[in-house]
């Protein structure tokens, strides 16, 4: 019996192979021990009570002391039962180690068992009839009382309740009374039928157990469910009201937008407008929902736009910057501009189509103003000038008879002037031009080192004008570019002229032109005042020019630096400027060269030494 | 090139200070004999009655603007040998090239200088075949 005591599986009824070392066998085991520990005050109560009450009865007679003994032994069992109890439940309850505890438990309950079975061996063959009917009823009664205290373990019990039938058994048996004999016979028989009761017991704890377990999980999963809806709908709560958020955020957007929105359905139909559109057509959403969007347009493009709405609900895609003529309730046509938007499901049905749009007639209006205006200044005021300058040349050329000198300074002053408004005209007609994207250029392939040469004659009267000469420095190589010839002329007009009006009298600005990996440079050095430090950042923007006396005196539009950085960065370039050693600005641009075609072998031109005195203009004046 | 030199040069021009100019720049400097027509309805008598080598024409004229008049001098069977040159302060690129492709014989861009007018016409005399 103790051997089978120790062993850890002896107390446990064997689970199902399947439930083995899972969690929840282990558990039922701790609740087992739970069980077991928990009815181990009574058990010990009852024993010491009862051990008490059958020591007294047996004092008398010739073996009190060995009564003394035994009482002595059952205390100290049962204070052996109690520091275990209290160590159990000092601990963990026996949550992490139940195998021990109930290996402890047994051997405890293997110890009570004995001293009841110490009792029968010794007192009952040394008293008197009447005790040992006492001490009988006692036995029987410590089997029986001990099937509740360790019904939970049906080997615990076994262990216990052989302690006291073993020596009972036997000291009936050799007592050599017949009655005693039959009742030893009966015995083991009480012994078998008690262990049998604790084992059913202990089957009904163990379902017990089961099913606890098995509610205790399902509850368990249940809340954890519960939990999880829980999330669920307060996440679903959470994104309702974002959504309704986002929603009134978006009427909002459309109630206040400037822009008109309407809703139509796929059929064309009006189903919601916004104040915009109220306001833009002179309708309420009411008078507006049912009809069809065509009330909104000008007869004569009602064929245009069922072809457009043919196409978006085709395509699905939305349509932008769709100019159309619309309809006003006074019936005024106006132009707006619509980005019209079809609202697709997943099933890929048109569920609604937004249009959003905004009155473009003034802007139109404008730009045909615009328009009208450039033309005007192109014309009207060119043609006036054509005469006042074609008179002046023709004075000033003295072909008209040779004019007084004081009436010359003036009409070469009138004439100069003149020019310079038409320069001006020119260049806001070429901004706006390239600011409207208008500006085509017409490139060819050129040799750069002729336009430049041409160039340089094309300004020398200009240059004489302010007593400086141009100065082509080095030997000029060829230089293919692909560009336009007459804008290419405007930007070594421009930055020719502006040299030399800037060079002091009688100075000279130097023009080079260098040929490096795949790109032409061509640079305009003159000895001026330099470019102020506050002007540098604005040199190439529009109306730039340095606050000074200086420019004002020397003239200009301010657009001419802005128009040739625009002229060249079309022509694929670079334009830039730089300080001068010893004093004056280096004005640049580079252009890539273009590539000979294929098999062509480059031609070498030949230079002329005195090409740069070819250039020189003397003195005049 | 032409075997005899331009002289012979009718100019139609709206504009009366324009037509002075031109007239007094093509006969001055160019010493050329110079017809102008001021009304381009009545440039196709003029050019019958004047037999001229070469004719400059305005752009724009009210009437009849310097392209259509181009057209009709082109269609006439008397007149279609006559080279024309455009003066303009306008035209696009695109247009100049149409009327190029048209035959016209090249043009001259107002405003123009009055001293080298009548060099700009030998050379686009000079570049016509014979």
């Amino acid at each position: 019996m103790s051997e089978s005591a120790a062993s850890s599986t002896t107390f446990v009824a064997a689970p199902g192979p399947a439930h083995a070392g899972t969690v929840d066998a282990r558990s039922v085991l701790a609740d087992r021990v739970v069980q077991l520990y928990s009815q181990l005050p009574l058990g010990i109560a009852g024993t010491v009570v009862v051990s008490l009450v059958a020591a007294f009865e047996l004092r008398a007679g010739r073996y009190a002391e060995l009564v003394a003994l035994w009482g002595a032994l059952v205390l100290f069992v049962s204070a052996a039962r109690l520091s275990l109890y209290l160590a159990w439940r000092r601990g963990d309850r026996g949550a992490t180690d139940p195998e021990q505890w109930l290996r402890w438990l047994g051997i405890a309950a293997l110890a009570s068992g004995v001293t009841w079975g110490f009792a029968a061996a010794v007192f009952f063959p040394s008293h008197a009839d009447e005790q040992q009917v006492f001490l009988a009823l006692l036995l029987t009664g410590a089997m029986a009382g001990g099937i509740s205290m360790y019904a939970a373990s049906w080997p615990m019990y076994a262990a216990y309740a052989a302690g006291i039938a073993v020596p009972f058994t036997y000291v009936l048996a050799t007592f050599g009374n017949r009655l005693f004999t039959e009742i030893a016979l009966l015995v083991p028989a009480f012994y078998a039928v008690s262990v049998g009761i604790a084992w059913r017991l202990n089957e009904v704890f163990d379902s017990g157990y089961r099913l606890r377990h098995a509610y205790r999980r399902l509850t368990e999963d249940n809340a954890e469910l519960n939990r999880r809806l829980q999330q669920q709908l307060t996440e679903l709560a959470e994104a309702r009201r974002q959504v309704e958020a986002s929603g009134r955020k978006l009427a909002l957007f459309a109630e206040r937008s400037p822009i008109a929105v309407l809703e139509l359905d796929p059929q064309g139909r009006i189903r919601e407008i916004n104040r915009a559109a109220e306001l833009l057509f002179g309708y309420a959403p009411v008078e507006l929902a049912g009809e069809h969007a065509k009330k909104l347009i000008l007869p004569k493009y009602h064929e245009e736009f069922d072809a457009q709405w043919r196409r978006l609900l085709e395509t699905r895609e939305p349509i932008a910057r769709l100019k159309i003529r619309n309809l006003r309730r006074d019936g005024i046509g106006i132009v707006c501009e619509w980005t019209v938007t079809p609202l697709v499901n997943r099933a890929g049905d048109t569920v609604a189509v937004i249009a959003q749009g905004r009155d473009v007639t003034q802007e139109l209006e404008a730009e045909r103003l615009k328009k009208e205006f450039t033309s005007t200044l192109s014309h009207e005021l060119r043609t006036p000038l054509t005469s006042i300058i074609g008179s002046l040349q023709l004075i000033n050329s003295g072909v008209m008879g040779e004019p007084e000198k004081d009436v010359l300074e003036l009409t070469t002053v009138a004439e100069r002037n003149a020019q310079r408004l038409l320069d001006l005209i020119n260049d806001i007609l070429d901004i706006e031009k390239i600011e409207s994207g208008k500006l085509t250029l017409a490139p060819e392939a050129l040799a750069l080192d002729d336009v430049l040469r041409e160039a340089l004659v094309l300004n020398r009267a200009f240059a004489e004008r302010y007593r400086v000469r141009f100065e082509l420095r080095g030997e000029l190589p060829q230089a293919p570019v692909h560009a336009d010839r007459k804008r290419l002329l405007q930007v070594l007009t421009n930055l020719l002229s502006n040299a030399a009006k800037f060079s002091p009298e009688g100075g000279t600005v130097e023009v080079t032109l260098e040929r490096t990996d795949g790109r032409v440079r061509v640079e305009v050095h003159d000895r001026g005042p330099g470019v102020p430090e506050n002007f540098r950042a604005r040199m190439f923007s529009r109306f730039a020019q340095a606050e000074s006396a200086l420019t004002r005196q020397k003239g200009g539009t301010g657009l001419g630096l802005a128009i040739c950085k625009r002229l060249i960065e079309m022509m694929n370039g670079t334009i830039g400027f730089a300080d001068r050693d010893g004093g004056g600005t280096t004005f640049y641009f580079e252009l890539p060269v273009l590539q000979a075609p294929a098999g062509a072998s480059p031609q070498e031109t030949t230079c002329h030494p005195d090409r740069s005195a070819e250039f020189s203009t003397s003195k005049t004046r | 090139m032409p075997s005899r030199p331009l002289s012979r040069i009718l100019y139609v021009e709206d504009e009366v200070d324009i037509q002075r100019i031109a007239r007094l720049a093509l006969e001055r400097f160019g010493k050329f004999t110079v017809e102008v027509v001021g009304d381009p309805l009545q440039a196709m008598e003029a050019i019958a009655a004047f037999g001229p080598d070469l004719v400059l024409l305005d752009w724009m004229m009210p009437g009849m603007d310097g392209p259509t008049l181009f057209r009709r001098i082109k269609e006439d069977e008397r007149t279609r040998h006559l080279p024309v040159v455009f003066m303009t302060a306008k035209a696009s690129g695109a247009e100049l090239a149409e009327l190029k492709s048209l035959g016209a014989a090249g043009t001259i861009s107002k405003p123009f200088a009055p001293k080298e007018l009548p060099e700009q016409l030998r050379a686009i005399w000079a570049a016509l075949p014979d």
